[in-house]
Protein backbone atom coordinates (compact mmCIF):
# COMPACT_ATOMS: atom_id res chain seq x y z
CA UNK A 1 0.00 0.00 0.00
CA UNK A 2 1.38 3.03 -1.19
CA UNK A 3 -0.18 5.31 2.40
CA UNK A 4 -0.64 3.46 5.61
CA UNK A 5 -2.32 5.27 8.72
CA UNK A 6 -1.78 2.82 11.71
CA UNK A 7 -3.38 3.97 15.08
CA UNK A 8 -3.54 7.26 14.65
CA UNK A 9 -4.90 9.05 17.80
CA UNK A 10 -5.00 12.47 19.05
CA UNK A 11 -6.56 14.68 21.49
CA UNK A 12 -7.49 18.33 22.35
CA UNK A 13 -7.11 19.19 25.85
CA UNK A 14 -8.89 16.34 27.17
CA UNK A 15 -11.45 15.34 24.40
CA UNK A 16 -10.61 12.94 21.77
CA UNK A 17 -10.94 13.94 18.11
CA UNK A 18 -9.19 11.23 15.89
CA UNK A 19 -9.56 8.06 17.20
CA UNK A 20 -7.54 5.25 16.21
CA UNK A 21 -7.35 5.82 12.87
CA UNK A 22 -6.58 2.89 10.40
CA UNK A 23 -6.66 2.87 6.98
CA UNK A 24 -4.49 2.33 3.68
CA UNK A 25 -4.47 4.15 0.11
CA UNK A 26 -3.38 2.60 -2.87
CA UNK A 27 -0.95 4.53 -5.45
CA UNK A 28 -2.88 6.83 -7.64
CA UNK A 29 -6.35 6.79 -6.40
CA UNK A 30 -8.39 8.94 -4.31
CA UNK A 31 -10.15 8.64 -1.05
CA UNK A 32 -13.22 10.57 -0.18
CA UNK A 33 -14.20 11.06 3.39
CA UNK A 34 -17.14 12.24 4.00
CA UNK A 35 -18.28 13.81 7.49
CA UNK A 36 -19.80 16.71 9.36
CA UNK A 37 -18.00 19.97 10.63
CA UNK A 38 -15.94 19.34 13.81
CA UNK A 39 -15.66 15.43 13.39
CA UNK A 40 -11.66 15.60 12.89
CA UNK A 41 -11.80 15.46 9.41
CA UNK A 42 -9.07 18.38 9.37
CA UNK A 43 -6.92 17.32 12.38
CA UNK A 44 -6.56 14.14 10.17
CA UNK A 45 -5.32 15.39 7.22
CA UNK A 46 -3.14 18.13 8.90
CA UNK A 47 -1.45 15.55 10.96
CA UNK A 48 -0.55 13.15 7.92
CA UNK A 49 0.72 16.39 6.53
CA UNK A 50 2.66 16.92 9.54
CA UNK A 51 1.11 20.24 10.51
CA UNK A 52 -0.16 18.35 13.85
CA UNK A 53 1.51 15.59 15.96
CA UNK A 54 -0.23 12.80 16.68
CA UNK A 55 -0.15 11.11 20.44
CA UNK A 56 0.43 7.80 18.99
CA UNK A 57 0.40 5.54 15.73
CA UNK A 58 2.51 5.78 12.92
CA UNK A 59 2.43 6.67 9.14
CA UNK A 60 3.98 4.83 6.46
CA UNK A 61 3.99 6.82 2.93
CA UNK A 62 5.53 4.75 0.09
CA UNK A 63 7.36 2.13 2.64
CA UNK A 64 8.76 5.04 4.51
CA UNK A 65 7.81 6.03 8.25
CA UNK A 66 7.21 9.44 8.09
CA UNK A 67 5.96 10.11 11.63
CA UNK A 68 8.38 11.84 12.77
CA UNK A 69 9.25 13.69 9.59
CA UNK A 70 8.58 17.44 9.30
CA UNK A 71 5.76 18.94 7.14
CA UNK A 72 8.57 20.02 4.61
CA UNK A 73 10.11 16.58 4.53
CA UNK A 74 7.03 14.59 3.61
CA UNK A 75 6.44 15.65 0.18
CA UNK A 76 2.79 15.90 1.00
CA UNK A 77 0.73 18.86 0.37
CA UNK A 78 -2.21 19.95 2.42
CA UNK A 79 -4.48 22.18 0.71
CA UNK A 80 -6.56 24.42 3.00
CA UNK A 81 -10.66 25.26 2.74
CA UNK A 82 -10.15 28.42 1.74
CA UNK A 83 -8.06 29.32 -1.29
CA UNK A 84 -4.97 30.52 -0.32
CA UNK A 85 -2.78 32.17 -2.73
CA UNK A 86 0.37 33.78 -1.45
CA UNK A 87 -0.72 37.74 -1.00
CA UNK A 88 2.53 39.15 -2.18
CA UNK A 89 2.98 36.85 -5.19
CA UNK A 90 1.45 37.18 -8.73
CA UNK A 91 0.08 33.67 -10.11
CA UNK A 92 2.79 32.85 -12.05
CA UNK A 93 5.31 33.54 -9.08
CA UNK A 94 2.29 31.51 -6.78
CA UNK A 95 2.49 28.48 -8.94
CA UNK A 96 5.92 28.36 -9.00
CA UNK A 97 6.68 28.66 -5.46
CA UNK A 98 7.50 25.11 -4.45
CA UNK A 99 10.13 25.06 -7.51
CA UNK A 100 11.79 28.09 -6.46
CA UNK A 101 12.14 26.11 -2.83
CA UNK A 102 13.54 23.36 -4.82
CA UNK A 103 15.86 25.73 -6.84
CA UNK A 104 14.89 24.27 -10.00
CA UNK A 105 16.97 26.37 -13.25
CA UNK A 106 14.21 29.12 -14.05
CA UNK A 107 14.02 28.05 -17.62
CA UNK A 108 12.42 24.66 -15.79
CA UNK A 109 10.49 26.66 -14.18
CA UNK A 110 9.38 28.77 -17.16
CA UNK A 111 8.54 25.56 -18.77
CA UNK A 112 6.40 23.81 -16.06
CA UNK A 113 4.80 26.86 -14.59
CA UNK A 114 3.20 27.34 -18.71
CA UNK A 115 2.19 23.84 -19.13
CA UNK A 116 0.16 24.39 -15.51
CA UNK A 117 -1.27 27.59 -16.81
CA UNK A 118 -2.54 25.84 -19.63
CA UNK A 119 -3.88 22.74 -17.88
CA UNK A 120 -5.69 25.07 -15.23
CA UNK A 121 -6.71 27.19 -18.46
CA UNK A 122 -5.38 30.27 -16.73
CA UNK A 123 -2.62 31.24 -19.09
CA UNK A 124 -2.77 35.08 -19.90
CA UNK A 125 -3.34 35.41 -16.40
CA UNK A 126 -0.07 35.12 -15.05
CA UNK A 127 0.83 38.58 -13.92
CA UNK A 128 -2.50 38.87 -12.05
CA UNK A 129 -1.97 39.07 -8.28
CA UNK A 130 -4.46 36.93 -6.10
CA UNK A 131 -7.05 40.01 -5.30
CA UNK A 132 -7.92 39.78 -9.04
CA UNK A 133 -9.09 36.56 -9.36
CA UNK A 134 -12.30 35.24 -9.42
CA UNK A 135 -12.74 32.61 -6.69
CA UNK A 136 -12.61 29.39 -8.87
CA UNK A 137 -9.01 30.78 -10.81
CA UNK A 138 -8.02 31.29 -7.42
CA UNK A 139 -8.58 27.62 -6.55
CA UNK A 140 -6.90 26.66 -9.40
CA UNK A 141 -4.28 28.61 -8.83
CA UNK A 142 -3.84 27.04 -5.38
CA UNK A 143 -4.46 23.12 -7.48
CA UNK A 144 -1.60 24.22 -9.76
CA UNK A 145 0.68 25.13 -7.13
CA UNK A 146 0.20 22.19 -4.87
CA UNK A 147 0.36 19.78 -8.19
CA UNK A 148 3.56 20.94 -10.00
CA UNK A 149 5.81 19.64 -7.38
CA UNK A 150 4.37 16.72 -7.80
CA UNK A 151 3.54 15.75 -4.35
CA UNK A 152 3.65 12.30 -3.02
CA UNK A 153 0.62 12.86 -1.48
CA UNK A 154 -1.95 15.24 -1.55
CA UNK A 155 -4.23 16.31 1.22
CA UNK A 156 -7.76 18.63 -0.15
CA UNK A 157 -9.81 19.92 2.94
CA UNK A 158 -13.19 20.65 1.32
CA UNK A 159 -11.60 22.96 -1.26
CA UNK A 160 -14.21 23.41 -2.85
CA UNK A 161 -16.51 24.56 0.05
CA UNK A 162 -16.89 27.89 -0.63
CA UNK A 163 -18.03 27.90 -4.52
CA UNK A 164 -20.90 27.83 -6.00
CA UNK A 165 -22.30 24.88 -7.57
CA UNK A 166 -21.55 25.83 -11.35
CA UNK A 167 -18.10 26.73 -10.65
CA UNK A 168 -17.76 23.93 -8.06
CA UNK A 169 -18.69 21.44 -10.86
CA UNK A 170 -16.07 23.08 -13.43
CA UNK A 171 -13.89 22.48 -10.57
CA UNK A 172 -14.69 18.75 -10.01
CA UNK A 173 -14.14 18.08 -13.05
CA UNK A 174 -10.71 19.90 -13.15
CA UNK A 175 -9.34 17.73 -10.24
CA UNK A 176 -10.30 14.46 -11.92
CA UNK A 177 -8.35 15.12 -15.14
CA UNK A 178 -4.90 16.65 -13.43
CA UNK A 179 -5.43 13.68 -10.97
CA UNK A 180 -5.37 10.98 -13.85
CA UNK A 181 -2.60 13.42 -16.00
CA UNK A 182 0.01 13.92 -12.88
CA UNK A 183 -0.76 10.37 -11.33
CA UNK A 184 -1.63 12.18 -7.86
CA UNK A 185 -2.65 10.19 -4.46
CA UNK A 186 -5.13 11.86 -2.85
CA UNK A 187 -7.54 12.23 0.32
CA UNK A 188 -10.54 14.69 -0.69
CA UNK A 189 -12.11 15.95 2.37
CA UNK A 190 -15.87 16.98 2.38
CA UNK A 191 -19.11 16.89 3.89
CA UNK A 192 -21.16 17.11 0.70
CA UNK A 193 -22.45 13.42 -0.13
CA UNK A 194 -22.47 14.12 -4.17
CA UNK A 195 -19.03 15.02 -4.28
CA UNK A 196 -17.78 12.21 -2.07
CA UNK A 197 -19.06 9.65 -4.51
CA UNK A 198 -18.22 11.91 -7.73
CA UNK A 199 -14.21 12.56 -6.30
CA UNK A 200 -13.44 9.61 -4.56
CA UNK A 201 -12.28 6.21 -6.11
CA UNK A 202 -12.40 4.78 -2.52
CA UNK A 203 -15.06 6.67 0.11
CA UNK A 204 -14.38 6.73 4.10
CA UNK A 205 -17.13 8.23 6.65
CA UNK A 206 -15.67 9.86 9.60
CA UNK A 207 -17.90 10.25 12.64
CA UNK A 208 -16.77 11.69 16.00
CA UNK A 209 -13.24 11.20 15.17
CA UNK A 210 -13.91 7.35 13.76
CA UNK A 211 -13.21 6.73 10.10
CA UNK A 212 -14.73 3.80 8.54
CA UNK A 213 -13.31 3.40 4.87
CA UNK A 214 -16.11 1.34 3.03
CA UNK A 215 -14.54 -1.52 0.48
CA UNK A 216 -16.49 -0.71 -2.71
CA UNK A 217 -18.86 2.32 -3.24
CA UNK A 218 -21.49 0.12 -3.59
CA UNK A 219 -21.30 -0.41 0.30
CA UNK A 220 -21.40 2.80 1.01
CA UNK A 221 -24.56 3.37 -0.83
CA UNK A 222 -26.06 0.99 1.25
CA UNK A 223 -24.92 1.41 4.61
CA UNK A 224 -27.69 3.65 5.64
CA UNK A 225 -25.39 5.36 8.17
CA UNK A 226 -24.11 7.25 5.12
CA UNK A 227 -27.03 9.18 4.68
CA UNK A 228 -27.21 8.06 0.67
CA UNK A 229 -30.39 6.26 1.00
CA UNK A 230 -32.00 8.92 2.70
CA UNK A 231 -30.82 11.11 -0.42
CA UNK A 232 -32.12 8.37 -2.89
CA UNK A 233 -35.38 8.47 -0.92
CA UNK A 234 -35.59 12.14 -0.72
CA UNK A 235 -35.48 12.38 -5.17
CA UNK A 236 -37.87 9.67 -5.31
CA UNK A 237 -40.67 11.24 -2.65
CA UNK A 238 -40.01 14.36 -4.64
CA UNK A 239 -40.40 12.74 -7.87
CA UNK A 240 -44.25 10.96 -6.83
CA UNK A 241 -45.03 14.07 -5.12
CA UNK A 242 -44.75 13.00 -1.70
CA UNK A 243 -44.02 15.11 1.58
CA UNK A 244 -39.60 15.42 1.78
CA UNK A 245 -39.88 17.41 5.07
CA UNK A 246 -38.25 14.11 7.64
CA UNK A 247 -35.51 13.74 5.01
CA UNK A 248 -32.37 13.92 6.63
CA UNK A 249 -28.88 13.15 4.99
CA UNK A 250 -25.86 12.25 7.47
CA UNK B 1 -28.27 74.84 -4.68
CA UNK B 2 -27.59 72.05 -2.63
CA UNK B 3 -24.03 71.28 -1.35
CA UNK B 4 -23.37 67.24 -0.66
CA UNK B 5 -20.90 65.79 1.70
CA UNK B 6 -18.59 65.06 -0.57
CA UNK B 7 -18.43 68.38 -1.85
CA UNK B 8 -18.98 69.92 1.90
CA UNK B 9 -15.76 67.21 3.14
CA UNK B 10 -13.50 68.86 -0.31
CA UNK B 11 -14.35 72.71 0.80
CA UNK B 12 -13.69 71.82 4.85
CA UNK B 13 -10.63 69.71 3.09
CA UNK B 14 -9.61 73.07 1.05
CA UNK B 15 -10.21 75.41 4.34
CA UNK B 16 -8.14 73.35 6.81
CA UNK B 17 -5.25 71.49 5.24
CA UNK B 18 -4.57 73.19 1.83
CA UNK B 19 -5.25 76.69 2.48
CA UNK B 20 -3.06 76.76 5.53
CA UNK B 21 -0.29 74.57 4.12
CA UNK B 22 -0.04 76.85 0.82
CA UNK B 23 -0.23 80.43 2.72
CA UNK B 24 2.61 79.35 5.21
CA UNK B 25 4.76 77.93 2.54
CA UNK B 26 3.84 80.88 0.08
CA UNK B 27 5.03 83.67 3.55
CA UNK B 28 8.31 81.47 3.73
CA UNK B 29 9.09 81.93 -0.09
CA UNK B 30 8.34 85.65 0.08
CA UNK B 31 10.22 85.85 3.11
CA UNK B 32 13.27 83.91 1.69
CA UNK B 33 13.24 85.59 -1.20
CA UNK B 34 13.63 89.28 0.82
CA UNK B 35 10.02 90.04 -0.43
CA UNK B 36 8.68 90.32 3.17
CA UNK B 37 10.13 90.55 6.49
CA UNK B 38 11.43 93.26 9.07
CA UNK B 39 14.62 94.06 7.19
CA UNK B 40 13.88 92.64 4.35
CA UNK B 41 14.36 95.31 1.29
CA UNK B 42 12.89 93.51 -1.69
CA UNK B 43 13.46 90.77 -3.55
CA UNK B 44 17.21 89.18 -3.71
CA UNK B 45 18.77 85.42 -4.06
CA UNK B 46 20.83 86.59 -1.39
CA UNK B 47 19.48 84.16 1.51
CA UNK B 48 19.04 81.25 -0.85
CA UNK B 49 22.70 81.68 -1.85
CA UNK B 50 23.89 82.21 1.41
CA UNK B 51 22.46 78.61 2.57
CA UNK B 52 23.91 76.74 0.19
CA UNK B 53 27.53 78.58 0.81
CA UNK B 54 27.33 77.80 4.44
CA UNK B 55 26.63 73.80 3.60
CA UNK B 56 24.65 73.86 6.78
CA UNK B 57 21.27 72.51 5.26
CA UNK B 58 23.17 69.69 3.19
CA UNK B 59 25.13 68.66 6.54
CA UNK B 60 21.68 69.10 8.24
CA UNK B 61 19.46 67.13 5.89
CA UNK B 62 22.85 64.47 5.60
CA UNK B 63 22.45 64.26 9.41
CA UNK B 64 18.76 63.90 9.80
CA UNK B 65 18.33 61.10 6.76
CA UNK B 66 21.02 59.01 7.96
CA UNK B 67 19.47 59.44 11.42
CA UNK B 68 15.85 58.91 10.59
CA UNK B 69 17.16 55.69 8.13
CA UNK B 70 18.99 54.32 10.98
CA UNK B 71 16.21 54.68 13.72
CA UNK B 72 13.34 53.07 11.07
CA UNK B 73 15.50 50.37 9.91
CA UNK B 74 16.57 49.17 13.83
CA UNK B 75 12.82 49.58 14.94
CA UNK B 76 11.26 47.73 11.54
CA UNK B 77 14.13 45.14 12.16
CA UNK B 78 13.57 44.86 16.09
CA UNK B 79 9.27 45.12 15.17
CA UNK B 80 9.64 42.13 12.71
CA UNK B 81 11.81 39.96 14.90
CA UNK B 82 9.57 40.62 17.95
CA UNK B 83 6.37 40.05 15.67
CA UNK B 84 7.66 36.53 13.79
CA UNK B 85 9.05 35.10 16.93
CA UNK B 86 6.70 36.18 19.69
CA UNK B 87 3.10 36.44 18.14
CA UNK B 88 1.70 34.04 20.24
CA UNK B 89 2.97 35.88 23.83
CA UNK B 90 1.50 39.43 22.23
CA UNK B 91 -1.92 38.58 22.24
CA UNK B 92 -1.97 37.92 26.36
CA UNK B 93 -3.35 41.12 27.90
CA UNK B 94 0.25 41.38 29.85
CA UNK B 95 2.30 42.06 26.65
CA UNK B 96 -0.45 43.73 24.73
CA UNK B 97 -0.13 46.41 27.59
CA UNK B 98 3.76 46.64 27.57
CA UNK B 99 3.41 47.13 24.01
CA UNK B 100 0.38 50.08 23.98
CA UNK B 101 2.02 51.56 27.20
CA UNK B 102 4.96 53.73 25.19
CA UNK B 103 2.48 54.65 22.55
CA UNK B 104 1.19 56.87 25.13
CA UNK B 105 4.23 58.43 26.34
CA UNK B 106 4.94 61.84 24.19
CA UNK B 107 7.98 62.09 22.35
CA UNK B 108 9.60 65.25 24.69
CA UNK B 109 9.12 62.85 27.75
CA UNK B 110 10.99 60.09 26.02
CA UNK B 111 13.73 62.39 25.23
CA UNK B 112 14.19 63.57 29.09
CA UNK B 113 13.82 60.08 30.40
CA UNK B 114 16.83 59.19 27.55
CA UNK B 115 18.30 61.94 29.09
CA UNK B 116 18.29 61.05 32.35
CA UNK B 117 19.24 57.40 31.45
CA UNK B 118 22.57 57.76 29.41
CA UNK B 119 23.99 61.12 30.36
CA UNK B 120 27.22 61.46 32.18
CA UNK B 121 25.72 62.30 35.02
CA UNK B 122 22.82 60.11 34.37
CA UNK B 123 21.49 56.65 36.10
CA UNK B 124 23.30 54.41 33.97
CA UNK B 125 26.34 56.55 34.76
CA UNK B 126 25.80 56.33 38.35
CA UNK B 127 25.17 52.76 38.46
CA UNK B 128 28.33 52.20 36.39
CA UNK B 129 30.38 54.21 38.55
CA UNK B 130 29.19 52.25 41.80
CA UNK B 131 29.89 49.00 40.65
CA UNK B 132 33.32 50.81 40.17
CA UNK B 133 33.07 49.87 36.02
CA UNK B 134 34.26 53.43 35.72
CA UNK B 135 36.33 55.89 37.18
CA UNK B 136 34.30 59.23 37.34
CA UNK B 137 31.25 60.31 34.92
CA UNK B 138 33.45 61.21 32.65
CA UNK B 139 34.41 57.85 31.39
CA UNK B 140 30.78 56.90 30.79
CA UNK B 141 30.43 57.11 27.29
CA UNK B 142 28.91 60.07 24.93
CA UNK B 143 25.42 58.48 24.51
CA UNK B 144 23.30 61.84 24.65
CA UNK B 145 24.25 64.91 22.87
CA UNK B 146 27.02 62.73 20.74
CA UNK B 147 28.03 63.30 17.22
CA UNK B 148 26.98 60.08 16.16
CA UNK B 149 23.38 60.86 17.63
CA UNK B 150 22.76 57.72 19.69
CA UNK B 151 20.89 58.89 22.35
CA UNK B 152 18.80 60.10 19.75
CA UNK B 153 18.26 56.72 17.69
CA UNK B 154 17.38 55.12 21.21
CA UNK B 155 14.67 58.03 21.73
CA UNK B 156 13.52 57.44 18.16
CA UNK B 157 13.30 53.42 18.67
CA UNK B 158 11.83 53.65 21.99
CA UNK B 159 8.60 55.76 20.72
CA UNK B 160 8.80 54.07 16.53
CA UNK B 161 8.82 49.93 17.74
CA UNK B 162 6.18 49.52 20.01
CA UNK B 163 3.87 50.79 16.92
CA UNK B 164 5.79 48.96 14.20
CA UNK B 165 5.35 45.71 16.44
CA UNK B 166 1.35 46.61 16.77
CA UNK B 167 0.80 47.56 12.97
CA UNK B 168 2.92 43.84 12.09
CA UNK B 169 1.17 41.85 14.74
CA UNK B 170 -2.50 43.86 12.83
CA UNK B 171 -1.45 42.08 9.39
CA UNK B 172 0.39 38.85 11.18
CA UNK B 173 -3.36 38.05 11.86
CA UNK B 174 -5.35 39.78 8.71
CA UNK B 175 -3.68 38.02 6.62
CA UNK B 176 -3.44 35.39 7.55
CA UNK B 177 0.26 34.75 7.76
CA UNK B 178 -0.28 31.91 10.20
CA UNK B 179 -2.06 29.58 7.72
CA UNK B 180 0.22 30.75 4.55
CA UNK B 181 3.67 29.80 6.70
CA UNK B 182 1.72 25.98 7.01
CA UNK B 183 1.15 26.13 3.62
CA UNK B 184 4.41 27.36 2.62
CA UNK B 185 6.35 24.36 4.59
CA UNK B 186 3.82 22.29 3.27
CA UNK B 187 5.06 23.03 -0.39
CA UNK B 188 8.61 21.96 1.11
CA UNK B 189 9.94 25.74 2.44
CA UNK B 190 12.20 25.55 5.88
CA UNK B 191 11.98 27.78 8.52
CA UNK B 192 14.16 30.28 7.04
CA UNK B 193 12.37 30.44 3.53
CA UNK B 194 9.34 30.45 4.96
CA UNK B 195 10.29 34.02 6.93
CA UNK B 196 12.17 35.11 3.91
CA UNK B 197 10.10 34.33 1.33
CA UNK B 198 6.44 34.70 3.38
CA UNK B 199 6.49 36.46 6.84
CA UNK B 200 9.04 39.27 5.78
CA UNK B 201 7.59 40.29 2.40
CA UNK B 202 4.07 40.20 3.14
CA UNK B 203 4.63 41.95 5.88
CA UNK B 204 6.60 44.77 4.63
CA UNK B 205 4.51 44.73 1.63
CA UNK B 206 1.78 45.60 3.61
CA UNK B 207 3.16 48.74 5.29
CA UNK B 208 5.92 49.74 3.70
CA UNK B 209 4.10 53.23 3.10
CA UNK B 210 3.53 53.52 6.65
CA UNK B 211 7.68 52.76 7.07
CA UNK B 212 8.55 55.45 3.96
CA UNK B 213 5.90 58.09 6.12
CA UNK B 214 7.69 57.46 9.83
CA UNK B 215 10.78 57.70 8.14
CA UNK B 216 9.32 61.56 6.65
CA UNK B 217 8.02 62.09 10.14
CA UNK B 218 11.22 61.38 12.32
CA UNK B 219 13.23 63.27 9.33
CA UNK B 220 11.04 66.41 10.51
CA UNK B 221 11.11 65.45 14.25
CA UNK B 222 11.97 68.30 16.53
CA UNK B 223 11.92 67.57 20.83
CA UNK B 224 13.65 64.98 20.60
CA UNK B 225 17.04 65.67 18.88
CA UNK B 226 16.82 69.56 20.86
CA UNK B 227 17.15 67.01 23.53
CA UNK B 228 19.82 65.04 22.38
CA UNK B 229 21.34 66.15 19.18
CA UNK B 230 24.68 68.09 19.58
CA UNK B 231 25.15 71.51 18.43
CA UNK B 232 26.67 71.04 15.35
CA UNK B 233 25.45 69.92 12.76
CA UNK B 234 21.84 69.53 13.89
CA UNK B 235 18.75 67.99 12.65
CA UNK B 236 16.67 70.02 10.43
CA UNK B 237 13.70 71.16 12.43
CA UNK B 238 16.21 72.36 15.21
CA UNK B 239 18.23 74.34 12.24
CA UNK B 240 15.15 75.71 10.94
CA UNK B 241 13.78 76.98 14.02
CA UNK B 242 17.35 77.50 15.39
CA UNK B 243 17.69 80.40 12.46
CA UNK B 244 14.11 81.80 12.91
CA UNK B 245 14.41 82.34 16.05
CA UNK B 246 18.20 83.59 16.47
CA UNK B 247 18.61 87.11 17.57
CA UNK B 248 20.22 88.32 14.17
CA UNK B 249 16.82 89.53 12.51
CA UNK B 250 18.98 89.09 8.86
CA UNK B 251 19.20 84.83 9.29
CA UNK B 252 15.08 84.85 9.80
CA UNK B 253 15.32 84.41 5.94
CA UNK B 254 17.89 81.62 6.00
CA UNK B 255 15.65 79.91 7.91
CA UNK B 256 12.82 80.18 6.01
CA UNK B 257 14.93 79.77 2.58
CA UNK B 258 15.90 75.68 4.36
CA UNK B 259 11.85 75.34 5.49
CA UNK B 260 11.22 75.98 2.12
CA UNK B 261 13.08 73.36 0.85
CA UNK B 262 12.72 70.93 3.57
CA UNK B 263 9.02 71.23 2.86
CA UNK B 264 9.81 70.41 -1.29
CA UNK B 265 11.62 67.99 -0.50
CA UNK B 266 8.96 66.18 1.83
CA UNK B 267 6.01 67.15 -0.55
CA UNK B 268 7.92 65.46 -3.86
CA UNK B 269 8.82 62.66 -1.56
CA UNK B 270 4.93 61.91 -0.76
CA UNK B 271 3.76 62.69 -4.02
CA UNK B 272 5.92 60.05 -5.53
CA UNK B 273 4.51 57.65 -2.46
CA UNK B 274 0.98 58.39 -3.08
CA UNK B 275 1.20 58.16 -7.35
CA UNK B 276 -0.25 55.83 -9.02
CA UNK B 277 2.41 52.70 -9.57
CA UNK B 278 2.53 50.88 -12.99
CA UNK B 279 2.01 47.25 -12.87
CA UNK B 280 5.02 44.68 -13.86
CA UNK B 281 3.77 41.92 -15.78
CA UNK B 282 6.09 38.69 -15.51
CA UNK B 283 7.06 36.87 -19.06
CA UNK B 284 6.37 33.43 -19.71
Amino acid sequence: MFLEIKNISKSYKKEKVVKNLNFSLDANLTLSVLGKSGCGKTTMLKIIAGLESSEEGEIFLDAKNITREKAEKRNTIYLYQEDLLFPHLNVFENIAFALHIRKLPEKVIITKVKTMLDNLELSGQDHKMPNELSGGQRQRVSFGRAIISNPSLLLLDEPFGSLDSLTRNKMQKLFKNLSRKYNITSIFVTHDLKEALLMGDQIGLMKEGNLKVYDSKEEFINDPGTGVQNEILFWDKLKTGESVEENNSI
Amino acid sequence: MKISKHQLGIVFFILIGVVPFFGALLYAVLYSFGIVGILNEGFTFLFWKSVFHSGDFVKSLGYSMSIALVSVILSVGGALWLAINFTRNFQSRFFSFIIYLPLAIPGIVTAFFTFQLLSKGGLFSRIFHRLGWIESASGFPDLVNDTYAIGIVLAFITLVLPFFLLLFLSVYKNENIEQLSSLAKSLGANSTQVIRRIIVPILLKKTWIVIVLYFIFLLGSYEVPLILGQEHPQMLSVLIIREIKQYDLTKISEGYAIAVMYTIMVSLAALILFLPKKKISHET
